[in-house]
């Protein structure tokens, strides 16, 4: 349904944010994992109308999105990644001015959506309180529900679940969970569980490159056989670290756990095990940092 | 001091000197200074004026001024002290050290102290380097001295700072908010500028000057006698109130801080003590952001399934209309719960109800606050605040939805881009409208308070409307640059560069309003004749200027930023793309509009009329001094009848004028050369003069001098036949002629009637302007000793003694008036004829007026004389028009009996619009503005009554003036000025009574001394005044009234009425103030004689003041009193500089006693009042006096100059107490 091609972007400080990234995304929902500078939040509010990529298009069912940003946001929901409220205003009267905000016109329609949205994100309880009294968890769900005004068949979640608690966010990607199947939906996070959890689909993003795309059960099967763990000792960790292709470190008991990427048995006392998502996404990132260091060593 | 103070203090100063707010102010203000010091385009409170660039007083006057605007900046040095740790969070860092909150908060307050005063040296700066400039004009730069500049700071900057640093520091820490903090600076101005407002009157000025925390009043008080002479060299004395006021405001500034410091809490949650600080933190934002909402958990599994309504949705272009009108709303509703906007609503109701409730007029008498005036006050006081608002709130909506990051939720909506921009341009709008609407409601309720209950709420509409217009255009402007800037700052910064170009603008005399953005003719309104004919250009220019709005809105559509994209290559793509479909048609229809419009203004105000821009204006007057002052002792053939068909066209602005003067050669040999002056708009349709025999013709000033082919033959006469027609075609840019108006023309023969004479009132009068056409200093009148000069009066130069008739023409419904008696009045067609014939000679002075009026008739003694008297006044205004005729009744009475009989047999007064505001007497025939007692509310017996004043005055004209005529030398306007003040005066107490005199002497001498300080070139003596007004009337009532007063009021009448009988009707040589002195040394008794050199000769000024009175009660139950004065005698050369004079005078003293009046208001009774001779500094009198004192002092009825009236009188105590 969406479709992105050849998408570049490079801000006027000289940082290449977007490097001819192309993706489809079928429906259902996508998880696009990467760190923090990836390039995802450009992605995001390309697709989002907000932002002019330098070159590249975008096609969301039937709609060339840079040419006809109008008819994109009639079918868009987006919820920023780090978005503001007017702070004095009750939480029901902003959703209903959003609403009308995104074409519904019928007050007595308009005020059915805000009660199922507020109901269904549990603000009903405090639909009357301003908004600058809200935690960051209660301010995330008023943003989920103002994104799902008017059913909309992209949404768009930026970075949803940063500085929630873990209960917290459990419940919120539940909620996205439970949007309809037919809507495609982009979750940017560079948490690896949020998307281990939820996403049929994904792909990781670094250095405004796209590194892997795929199913998570697919792209984890890439790397059938090639990750090993052990315990260490702190001294032993720098050498380690030079040695090996460290993945990623872990404490455990006071011991540090160490996943490491080898084709073959490092031996050392190193054992096999099934990789996970957390794997690919470090040993994505790795190779991404590797691909940056030979290119400008050239 | 402690070592944690230093270090406090020492960081506190590192943050300031690095911070650019401190640089950036300093620099702007040091800008400021230096800009008023070289140049007259930028002002800072008042002009320099006349006096040297860096005069002390002038170092004073801007630092004084500087150092309060600069409380906006020093308080965010001080608040910021106090609040920065709280903010940052970084006080729990502090507060967690080993250090004395005394430490901590004095050296926060003295570094941001030190700061704010360092940014008032920079402004001192400003000026030290200013005075350096090459372009300056070195005879207006005097020595540098460190003198004014340290008194300057020292006695009014720093306790200034101290004050105000203390009072808004107390308040930050208190309220720990920004907003209350400057809410609290706002409500601090608007109580200091009501106050000041209040107390502005001469009667109230002791108290100002205490009240005044910034000293300006108490050093006003100082100095507001000084003469240039002094302003330049001198410093007000540290001593008396000025020394108290400082130590009372620092005093309280201290005292503010140490209660500041006492109460000041380390933590920060809510405060714990005060009702203040506890009301404070209500009002506060932190309150609510402290008190979160509660937390509602996300309950997975109990929640309904997902599942939400559908709902239609609807994007046709009728829905984004009323997508606009929702947003219109949300948009305006926040501004107007906005706090600033509030508080400047709240603080302009303060400041125009203050300004509206103590509007006194002359006198201290109030006028009817009737809308036109109330408008007047609108813009003066309130309308100000419009321009923050605008700039203000287009910088807030334009980053309402980025600033709360909000946009890219919005941004993202399905919401055509048209919509964000027009709806926060209408919100804009309607703001303005509101607070417009407020200014209205405000003012009715002043009219309502004072008992005025003609409302016009149409006319506040017409009015306000007509204000808003600018502000409506400037609003799209302020948006257009904060979309553009793309910046809120820089658009702010844009927004203000814009104001100021304009002021520069104007000062440079670019004053064509086709560049000036939103710029239209000036306006007055008058109740006579309503907006008039300044419609008509006001609908163009703001119509031209509309259109060129529609381009900037396009503009901003085009350029509005949607979503995060600021690079300006791609903000142009994305204009590109946008520049289509009804934004290239409304660019197309505003382009076209612009420009026609435009073409159609350049027609009108270049073409139809000339565009003369202010300094063209100069350059015609120096033009005119240069090549004809030549010509000013020509002798000419003179005017000795004239007669007149004048033809006034209202409504359609135009006046046809068909005379014949008879010229006579009156000198003893033949004369050939005519020199004839004509308004250059005059149109001459014929003139009786052949063109073969004109020699020379100057079409810019309007000079054309002709050779008769006969000679004149002493005392032979001729014919100089004229037709002329003055039309106002279109509209101008600017100096639109209100002469010619649908309801009120006046006019004057001087204006288009042809002059045979050169005007010496055509020269230009500054001093430093004719120095910069290369003129020599003015010679304003010529020499008392000069007898050529008085072959003319100071009214004509090519008339003496005139036979006078005219016929004047209206339109249907108005009356036509000139000086003469009504001979016959007919109608033709749909005008109206009058027939005026005089029937004696007069001076070549007249008037034509027409008006739709009302017409009340009397007479006096219709026994004897049978005088008419008739005012002709515009119906809404019959406020005074009985004092009017009661005044002129009176006179009559008093001129009659002790001058001469009166020469004609009717008195008219008419209204005319409030364009100009003053009344002048013409032969039997006075017009009086609309604004100068036809609106005067002198109801209250208690005010000053100057209808009946002014009114006096006027008619005394017809004695002094067109009786007596003084030759046009110095001292030419006493003998017609001077006198009927005097004139007036008299009848004036013989109406009020001797007290009321004193209250208006008081003014007199008020406005004497103030007078001399704006002197331009130098201060003359009163026989010898050059046309200064201060001299002729105010100082002229001051001296006759001493005068009659020394020598009593018979024996000066007597004096008068003979002098009357010697010169009244004279031909030349004109009288002049010799032969009057002359008379009045024969009737002053010889031991008074040195009484008429202090008054008439020098500049002579008194320095009185009582020291001690005390009283004793004798045993015969009268009391004895001793009072100890002390006296001085000064006379002072024409620049101010005084010296002592010996002193030999008689001089009042006098003991008062108080009574219970009739209405139980207490009145002063006289117990003793007689002239003691005095000359020695320092005299002791007994007295003894019948009831019990209560004041005692010399001169205590103010009747010689002296620059403290107030010590001249004192409180009588009882003697060992």
């Amino acid at each position: 349904m969406l479709s992105i091609r050849n998408l570049s972007k490079t801000y006027g400080n000289g940082v290449r944010a977007l490097v001819d990234v192309s993706l489809e995304v079928p429906a259902g929902m996508f998880g696009l994992l990467g760190p923090n500078g990836a390039g995802k939040s450009t992605l995001m509010r390309t697709l989002a109308t907000l932002q002019e990529p330098d070159s590249g298009t975008i096609r969301f069912d039937g709609i060339d999105v840079l040419s006809d940003k109008q008819a994109l946001r009639q079918v868009l929901g987006y919820l920023p990644q780090d978005f503001g409220v007017y702070p004095k205003v009750s939480a029901e009267t902003l959703l209903d001015h959003f609403a009308v905000l995104k074409g519904l016109a019928n007050g007595r329609e308009r005020r059915a959506v805000v009660k199922a949205l507020l109901e269904r994100t549990n603000l009903w309880a405090v639909k009357d309180q301003k908004l600058g009294t809200f935690s960051g968890g209660m301010r995330q769900r008023f943003g989920i529900a103002q994104a799902l005004i008017g059913e909309p068949k992209l949404v768009i979640v930026d970075e949803p679940t940063a500085g929630l608690d873990p209960e917290e966010r459990n419940r919120f990607l539940n909620l996205l969970a439970e949007i309809g199947e037919n809507v495609v939906i982009i979750l940017s996070t560079h948490i690896v569980a949020d998307v281990t959890d939820l996403c049929p689909r994904m792909a990781i993003l670094a250095g405004g490159e796209l590194q892997v795309s795929g199913e998570p059960r697919q792209v984890i099967a890439g790397l059938e056989g090639q990750i090993w763990w052990k315990t260490v000792t702190r001294p032993e960790l720098a050498r380690y670290e030079t040695e090996f292709e460290v993945l990623s470190r872990r404490l455990a008991a006071g011991r540090t756990v160490i996943h490491v990427w080898s084709e073959s048995d490092p031996g050392e006392g190193f054992e096999g095990i099934a990789p996970d998502l957390e794997d690919v996404y470090f040993h994505a990132l790795r190779q991404a940092g590797r691909r940056a260091e030979t290119a400008l060593a050239a | 001091m402690s070592r944690n103070f230093r270090e406090i203090f020492r960081f506190e100063l590192k943050q300031t000197f690095t911070s650019p707010l401190f640089w950036g102010t300093g620099l702007f203000f040091g800008l400021m200074t230096f800009g008023a010091v070289t140049s007259d385009s930028v002002s800072i409170g008042g002009g320099i004026g006349n006096v040297q660039r860096n005069a002390p007083f002038v170092i004073l006057q801007l630092l004084s001024v500087m150092s309060v605007i600069a409380i906006f900046v020093t308080t965010a040095f001080v608040a910021g002290a106090a609040l920065r740790d709280f903010e940052r969070g970084t006080h729990e860092l502090f507060f967690s050290k080993p250090m004395a909150k005394l430490d901590y908060l004095g050296g926060r307050f003295a570094g941001s102290l030190v700061a704010s005063t360092g940014v008032m040296v920079l402004c001192s700066l400003g000026i030290l380097i200013g005075s350096y400039m090459p372009w300056l004009d070195a005879e207006r730069i005097g020595p540098t001295l460190a003198g004014p500049y340290l008194f300057a700071l020292g006695v009014l900057v720093i306790p200034n700072l101290l004050l105000t640093g203390a009072l808004f520091f107390a308040l930050a820490a208190a309220s720990r908010s920004w907003l209350v903090t400057y809410v609290g600076v706002v409500v601090f101005f608007a109580g200091f500028f009501v106050a000041s407002l209040l107390l502005a009157d001469v009667e109230h000025q002791t108290l100002g000057a205490w009240l005044d925390p910034f000293g300006a009043s108490a050093v006003n008080l100082a100095t507001r006698y000084w003469t240039v002479a002094e302003k330049n060299t001198a410093l007000p004395p540290l001593s008396g109130l000025l020394l108290w006021n400082r130590l009372l405001w620092s005093g309280v500034g201290l005292g503010v801080l140490a209660l500041s410091f006492a109460t000041f809490r380390t933590s920060a949650g809510a405060p714990t003590y005060g009702a203040l600080g506890r009301l404070l933190w209500r009002l506060s934002w932190r309150r609510k952001k402290a008190e979160e909402a509660p937390e509602v958990p996300l309950e997975g599994r109990d929640l309904p399934p997902f599942a939400i309504p559908p709902a239609t949705r609807d994007f046709s272009s009728r829905r984004s209309r009323s997508l606009f009108f929702h947003a219109l709303r949300r948009e305006t509703i926040g501004v107007w719960k906005s706090i600033p906007f509030v508080v400047m609503v709240a603080f302009g109701m303060f400041n125009l109800a203050g300004s509206a409730a103590v509007r006194f007029e002359r006198f201290g008498t109030k006028v009817y606050p009737v809308t036109a005036l109330m408008l007047d006050n609108i813009e003066g006081s309130f309308v100000f605040l419009l321009v923050i608002i605008v700039t203000l709130y287009a910088g807030e909506l334009v980053w309402r939805e980025r600033s709360l990051k909000v946009a890219e939720v919005t941004d993202a909506m399905p919401v055509p881009t048209w919509v964000p921009l027009l709806s926060k341009i209408g919100a804009l709008w309607i703001v303005i409208l509101t607070f417009l609407t407020v200014g209205a409601l405000t003012a009715m309720g002043v009219q309502l308070s004072q008992g005025f209950i003609h409302l016009e709420p149409a006319l506040y509409a017409k009015g306000l409307g007509i204000v808003a217009v600018r502000f409506l255009l400037a609003a799209v402007l302020a948006v257009f640059f904060q979309v553009l800037c793309n910046q809120k700052f820089v658009g702010y910064l844009a927004m203000i560069l814009f104001l100021i170009s304009q002021t520069v603008l104007a000062s440079m005399n670019f004053d064509h309003r086709l560049y000036r953005f939103a710029d239209s003719p000036t306006m007055t309104y008058s109740d006579m004749n309503g907006y008039g004919h300044f419609l008509e250009g006001f609908a163009w220019f703001n119509l031209y200027w509309a259109c060129f709005a529609a381009l900037l809105v396009v503009g901003a559509a085009l350029f509005w930023v949607r979503g995060s994209e600021s690079v300006w290559r791609l903000r142009l793509r994305q204009a590109k793309a946008r520049f289509r479909g009804p934004w290239r048609a409304l660019a197309a229809a505003g382009l076209v509009g612009w420009v026609a419009i435009g073409g159609w203004i350049f027609w009108n105000t270049n073409v139809l009329n000339a565009y003369v821009p202010t300094d063209e204006l100069e350059h015609r007057q120096a033009d005119y001094e240069k090549q004809y002052r030549k010509y000013k002792s020509l002798v000419a053939p003179r005017i000795v009848d004239a007669e007149a068909n004048v033809d006034i066209f209202p409504h359609e602005r135009r006046v046809e004028i068909a005379g014949r003067y008879i010229l006579k050669n009156k000198s003893n040999r033949p004369e050939s050369t005519i020199h004839l002056q004509l308004d250059p708009r005059v149109k001459v349709r014929r003139l009786s003069l052949d063109p073969k025999w004109r020699t020379h013709f100057d079409q810019r000033l309007g000079y054309s001098i002709y050779e008769l082919p006969t000679p004149l033959a002493p005392g032979a006469t001729m014919d100089l036949a004229f037709e002329l027609t003055v039309e106002e075609k279109g509209f101008v840019n600017q100096n639109s002629n209100t002469s010619l108006v649908d309801n009120g023309t006046f006019f004057n023969n001087g204006q288009y009637f042809p002059a045979l004479a050169y005007d010496e009132g055509r020269q230009l009068q500054d001093r430093n302007d004719r120095r910069k056409y290369g003129l020599p200093p003015v010679e304003r009148m010529a020499k008392l000793e000069d007898q050529n000069a008085r072959r003319n009066n100071y009214l004509s130069g090519d008339a003496d003694w005139i036979s006078f008739r005219t016929t004047v023409s209206t339109s249907a419904d108005q009356i036509a008036l000139a000086p003469g008696y009504l001979k016959r009045e007919w109608r033709e067609g749909n005008r109206r004829y009058f027939r005026y014939e005089m029937d004696r000679p007069i001076l070549n002075f007249v008037s034509f007026l027409s008006a739709r009026w009302a017409v009340k008739k009397d007479v006096w003694h219709p026994d004897r004389e049978n005088v008419a008297i008739e005012v002709y006044y515009d119906p809404a205004h019959a406020y005074n028009v009985d004092r009017m005729i009661d005044s002129a009744k009176k006179s009559l009475d008093y001129f009659t009996a002790h001058f001469s009989p009166y020469q004609h047999h009717q008195v008219r007064i008419l209204e005319f619009p409030r364009y100009a505001s003053f009344a002048q007497s013409f032969p039997n025939t006075i017009p009086y503005s609309e604004s100068i007692g036809f609106i005067a509310d002198v109801r209250d017996r208690e005010d000053i009554d100057y209808v009946f004043y002014v009114t006096a005055h006027e008619v005394a004209h017809q004695w002094w003036g067109h009786q007596v005529i003084g030759g046009a030398v110095q001292g030419g306007t006493m003998l017609s000025e001077s006198l009927a003040q005097y004139s007036a005066l008299m009848v004036m107490q013989k109406e009020y009574g001797k007290e009321k005199m004193r209250r208006f002497l008081k003014y007199e001498l008020d406005q004497y001394l103030q007078g001399r300080g704006g002197e331009l070139v130098e201060e003359m003596p009163l026989m010898r005044v050059e046309n200064q007004p201060y001299i002729h009337y105010r100082k002229g009532s001051l001296v006759f009234y001493a005068l009659q007063d020394a020598i009593g009021e018979e024996t000066l009448n007597r004096a008068l009425s003979r002098y009357i009988g010697e010169v009244a009707y004279q031909e030349p040589p004109y009288t002049y103030t010799p032969d009057l002195l002359k008379i009045l040394r024969e009737v002053t008794p010889a031991g008074e004689q040195g009484l008429l050199a202090d008054l008439f000769e020098t500049i002579t000024l008194y320095d009185l003041r009582a020291t001690t009175a005390t009283w004793t009660r004798r045993a015969d139950g009268k009391y004895r009193v001793k009072l100890e004065v002390e006296a001085k005698k000064l006379r002072a050369d024409g620049r101010g500089v005084e010296s002592t004079l010996p002193l030999d005078d008689s001089i009042d003293v006098g003991v008062f006693g108080s009574r219970q009046g009739k209405d139980g208001k207490k009145e002063e009774t006289v117990l003793y009042l007689a002239k003691h001779r005095i000359n020695r500094e320092k005299t002791t009198f007994e007295l003894v006096v019948d009831g019990k004192p209560s004041e005692a002092g010399i001169d205590p009825l103010n009747k010689l100059v002296d620059r403290t009236s107030d010590d001249n009188r004192m409180k009588v105590t009882e003697a060992g107490t």
